[in-house]
């Protein structure tokens, strides 16, 4: 389409302000939250308070007395729509409601239906379990050798080939074990001139989004009409085809915008639940969950990483040896891809001849973990950067210097043999050291207030192999609609994908409609997950945009035009239909070239599509007499190739900084015998504005993804990485004490502080 | 399904008559605290009275050289208020570090009183001030008011009409807030009266409490230096999610130390850790 001289082009690299935006701020949007259906009957879920036991009975009919209630089903009764209701994209562990054991507090158990949301919540009241209660395992490093068994035979979903071999196994709670075997790590240490061997560990939190989750089932002549909060609307369909035994087709997945996902809607959550039910009571059922019931139901996974490494009397990382234990609590949802996924990088984005890594999913009895805002990676950044600085102070080097020496540089083989290539590690590490004035005096502070500084840099893989379709369809007057997958979640979407189509096709971005996920109408997408979509839907979009626009020309040539001739579309279906008639329909569909790894050593020589690289500088102030810790300065940096739109960027970038911050001071699901302690945001701390550093500077590293769409790869969660390792190498620079546990708070320095004063009066 | 009457009386005697014939019967003033009590079900009352009819039991002014604030006062009006800034300026300054906008537009300093939360920062200010609370039958000094978690002395259907301050010297409040509730994790309030320092310490025990050994201190001298080697032994100390009790135990002298500081340098920052 050569009509470039009517509309330039130039929508790719430009600040486009989010197209939805006024429809946010008017309270135009429309959120699954809202949505009202007529018959619709509300769902109110009844939950476990043990975290581990067989269930004996179920009374529930006081609960079914309570008048405007409809009925209560027990997961018994689900038998009857289906035989075996148990869900997951790893592992079809999950009942949608429990059968036979329950396995953490706060499963759920049995439903209420009635008229009214509060008529159900007071009629869930009502019910009463009795269990029969069983040993219950909640730390991951003692699940690995537990006699506390969270489920009787592991049920892999058969998706995921590296999970073939757990099959049936019993007496276990492991649920993967992912290794990689690079070099001859034992004989690096055995000649190392220093080894060191630290353990650290990341508590378990949530995802807090603001729309808590929330799915509408509607039974839809024979088949079934599911409105959902979900970043997975394919996943949902399918998986539900699946448990009902019906061709996909007959389930319809609709999705709007979102208010927040984070990995905690993905996959499948409260929809196997409200499909079903619907299906039983032929009415469309919702259930939307409150804050608190958020952290029954998906969380990030708590993280026990035991690092060593052989280290040259230069400061050269010569072997590295990693063990890292995954809680994922009670079921697996897509831990084990955590586990594999973010587990071959756990030695850091360093060049190490020798590696070993060990990496388990393990079931404990608490609350389900999942995917959250950089896929693991953060725990691990979290144990490898601090190691890091451990090791660079332990030797007197300084901590950017050292890490100069050991970065992966373009073209070396990362652990798994896959060569570098698009990975800006160096220039991130610079632009923090640049833009923290690394080199220059710094100002430790005074009298009880001490000042320090940090930094971390960290890498990630993209989840590999994944699809992505998308559909462009020209209408007659030349305007074009999108239709993809992709979930808008607050991380501006449909902005970027729009940038990409009207940059093909000379439109203007501000006239393109993007159509949200319903899946009789979008195409198929993997999920919206791990920052993906730039790259993956990114290339979709831009295909089927050079699809319609090959289609145009040809027309163009067939009505006449010299080949190459500027046209504008709408006289060509003018032309050809002799009004304003037809269309024209671009089809793009795209997956990465990709090895996996071999199953022994993990070894694989195109282990990703693209690298994610993401630095973070800290300066921070630290009161003595309280350990009350102040970040004064938060910079972070990022490789994500060629930025599509730096404005929507440079708020992924403080956005996933800022989240991770929160993990890092305050975050912290506690819990006493498996029962959550401070399962409220009366308690359970966030970060707001009020806590925000006063300096926030967001970096985008020179850099050009030579294999994305444009140049672009994905930033939703690059900014996550270092924050937390950052500010406890910060910590440790104001005053001298080491914290290996998350999160940072004041009383935990404080003891530190504590502990290192009373060490040194010993000595 | 919890049905309760909602009266609005226009006088603290309908009021008064109204809570002696219904012993399940409730006043509210701000409602911050009874309302989220009672729709989480933990508390449940057949009548809520509330007091917002009431003319003029928000009022702020002084009277024979003492500040009154009424029972109804918003923390928004005391935070604001030039008489107290004038006579108290550490009550103003207690006030606008109590929760959030929302929470000051709508809590009183009765309510907060009355509910007596052991981490409201009202009470040490009353306890620290010495002040009077004044109901509809009588009044209670604060060293007689705080008797345990969430108890008064206040009787059934009494009714906080106003509390009345003694102006001091000097005074100070010092705050180590939690971060998510903003509640005291620790508060310490330290006051110069007539009859010798005051220090009331919330947020660290079952009910806000005083601290002789400091106050024996700091009566000698009102400076940093006479908390030097005081380490008061404290009762059982809370210890919860966010502070075990040691830590609670050195953040006390820590807010101490801050409030004295600020009595010495009412510009410097004392509100919060
Ligand atoms: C999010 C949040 C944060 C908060 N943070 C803080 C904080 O940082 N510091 C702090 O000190 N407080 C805090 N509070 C509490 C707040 O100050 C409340 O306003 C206060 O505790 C109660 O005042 P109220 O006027 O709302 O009382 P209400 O909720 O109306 O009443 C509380 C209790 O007092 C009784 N009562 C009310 N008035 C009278 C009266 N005149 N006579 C006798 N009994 C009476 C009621 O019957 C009830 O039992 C917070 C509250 C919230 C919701």
């Amino acid at each position: 389409m050569k009509h470039h001289d009517i509309m330039p082009a130039g929508q790719v690299g430009r600040s486009v302000p989010r197209l939805e935006g006024r429809q946010k701020v008017t309270g135009r949007a429309a959120y699954t939250h809202n949505l009202v259906l007529p018959g619709m009957l509300h769902a109110k879920v009844f939950r476990s308070t043990i975290p581990h036991g067989r269930i004996l009975s179920i009374d529930t009919s006081a609960a079914a007395a309570v008048e405007g209630v409809h009925r209560v089903v027990t997961g018994e009764d689900l038998r009857a729509i289906v035989a075996e209701p148990y869900f997951g994209p790893a592992f079809h562990d999950q009942p949608a409601l429990a059968l036979d054991k329950v396995r953490h507090i706060g499963e759920p158990v049995a439903v209420v239906l009635a008229e009214d949301p509060y008529i159900a919540a007071e009629a869930a009241r009502l019910i009463v379990a009795t269990y029969e209660e069983l040993d219950a395992v909640f730390d991951e490093v003692e699940a690995m050798t537990s006699s506390a068994i969270v489920h009787d035979v592991l049920k892999p979903a058969g998706t995921f080939p590296d999970l073939k071999h757990l099959v049936g196994k019993r007496d276990t709670n492991i649920a993967l074990d992912y290794q990689l075997r690079r070099g001859d790590v034992d004989a690096a240490f055995a000649s190392a001139d220093h080894v060191y061997e630290h353990e650290f560990k990341s508590q378990q939190v949530m995802h807090t989004p603001l729309e808590p989750m929330v799915s509408l089932a509607a039974p839809d002549g024979d088949g079934l009409l599911i409105h959902t909060a979900s970043q997975s609307p394919s996943f949902v369909r399918i998986e539900i085809a699946r448990l009902l035994g019906w061709p996909e087709n007959r389930v319809r997945v609709k999705v709007p915008y979102l208010g927040g996902g984070f990995g905690a809607k993905l996959y499948i959550k409260l929809e196997a639940l409200v499909a079903i039910l619907a299906l039983m009571v032929k009415r469309p059922v919702k259930l939307s969950l409150t804050m608190e019931e958020q952290f029954f139901t998906i969380t990030k996974h708590a993280c026990t990483f035991r690092i060593k490494s052989a280290v040259s009397s230069e400061g050269r990382v010569t072997g590295r040896r990693c063990e890292v234990y995954w809680n994922g609590g009670a079921y697996a949802d897509i831990g084990p891809r955590v586990t594999q996924k973010s587990g071959f990088t756990a030695p850091g984005p360093y060049d190490i001849e020798n590696v070993s890594i060990d990496s388990y999913a393990l079931y404990t009895n608490r609350p389900p973990a999942g995917a959250l805002r950089g896929f693991g990676i953060p725990q691990l950044v979290w144990a490898y950067e601090s190691h890091s600085d451990m090791i660079a102070r332990d030797l007197g080097l300084d901590p950017v210097e050292f890490r100069r020496k050991n970065i992966l540089r373009e073209g070396r083989p990362h652990a798994t043999g896959t060569l570098m290539h698009d990975a800006e590690i160096e220039g991130v590490l610079e632009k923090i050291a640049e833009r923290m004035n690394w080199s220059a005096p710094f100002d430790r502070g005074e009298g009880h207030i001490k000042r320090g500084r940090g930094i971390a840099i960290a890498f990630k893989a993209s989840i590999s192999p994944t699809t992505s379709v998308a559909i462009v369809t020209i209408a007659a007057d030349g305007c074009a609609s999108l239709a993809i997958s992709t979930v808008d979640m607050g991380q501006a979407s449909d902005t970027a994908m729009a940038q990409i189509l009207a940059e093909v096709l000379g439109l203007a971005t501000e006239d393109i409609k993007v159509i949200h996920p319903d899946t009789d109408v979008t195409p198929y997408d993997m999920a919206t997950l791990g920052s993906r979509s730039t790259f993956h839907m990114g290339h979709a979009v831009r295909l089927a945009g050079e699809h319609a626009r090959r289609q145009l020309d040809e027309l163009a040539v067939s009505l006449g035009y010299a080949p190459g001739a500027a046209y504008a579309p709408r006289d060509l279906f003018k032309k050809k239909y002799g009004m304003q008639a037809g269309n024209i329909v671009g089809v793009g569909s795209y997956i990465p070239d990709y090895t996996s790894p071999a199953p022994k050593t993990g070894l694989s020589d195109n282990i990703t599509p693209f690298w994610m690289i993401g630095g973070t500088g800290v300066e921070i102030e630290i009161d003595t007499q309280t350990g009350a810790i102040k970040v004064l300065k938060l910079i972070n940096a990022a490789d994500l190739g060629l930025p599509l739109n730096p404005k929507i960027v440079e708020t992924q970038l403080s956005g996933a900084a800022l989240m991770q911050y929160g993990f890092t001071l305050f975050e912290n699901m506690l819990f006493d015998e498996g029962q959550l302690t401070n399962g409220s945001l009366a308690d359970y701390k966030i970060p707001g504005l009020n806590d925000i550093p006063p300096v926030i500077e967001n970096h985008i590293v020179d850099a050009r993804q030579t294999t994305g769409p444009f140049g672009a790869k994905g930033v939703g969660e690059s900014a996550t990485f270092g924050v937390s390792p950052a500010i406890a190498n910060a910590i440790h620079d104001a005053v001298g004490v080491r914290l290996t546990e998350l999160p940072l708070t004041p009383e935990s320095i404080f003891n530190a502080l504590r502990a290192a004063k009373s060490q040194a009066g010993k000595a | 399904m919890y049905d309760f009457q909602y009266l609005r009386p226009a006088t603290v005697d309908e009021a008064s008559r109204v809570l002696a014939t219904q012993p399940d019967a409730r006043p509210m003033s701000g409602g911050m605290s009874l309302l989220p009590a009672t729709k989480q079900r933990l508390s449940h009352w057949s009548a809520i009275v509330d007091l917002g009819g009431v003319a003029g039991l928000d009022e702020i002014r002084m009277e024979h050289g003492a500040l009154v604030i009424g029972a109804r006062a918003r923390h928004v009006s005391v935070l604001s208020s030039s008489v107290v800034r004038a006579a108290i300026p550490a009550l103003a300054e207690l006030a606008e570090g109590i929760g959030d906008p929302l929470v000051r537009n709508r809590g009183t300093i009765g309510g907060s009183v009355a509910n007596a939360d052991p981490a409201a920062d009202y009470p040490a200010a009353l306890l620290g001030l010495g002040a009077t609370v004044v109901t509809n039958h009588r009044e209670i000094a604060a060293d007689d008011l705080f008797t345990g978690l969430f108890e008064t002395a206040l009787e059934a259907g009494e009714i906080i009409t106003a509390v009345r301050f003694p102006v001091p010297k000097r005074a100070a409040y010092a705050k180590y807030r939690h971060p998510a509730s903003r509640y005291a994790v620790v508060g310490a309030f330290v006051a110069e009266t007539a009859e010798g320092v005051r220090v009331a310490v919330t947020g660290a025990a079952s009910h806000v409490f005083r601290v002789p050994a400091f106050e024996t201190a700091l009566s000698k001298s009102l400076s940093q230096d006479a908390l030097v080697g005081v380490t008061p032994a404290y009762g059982d100390l809370n210890a919860d999610l966010f502070a075990s009790s040691e830590y609670r135990a050195h953040v006390i002298g820590e807010m101490v130390r801050r409030a004295v500081q600020a009595c010495l340098h009412p510009s410097t920052p004392s509100r919060n850790a």
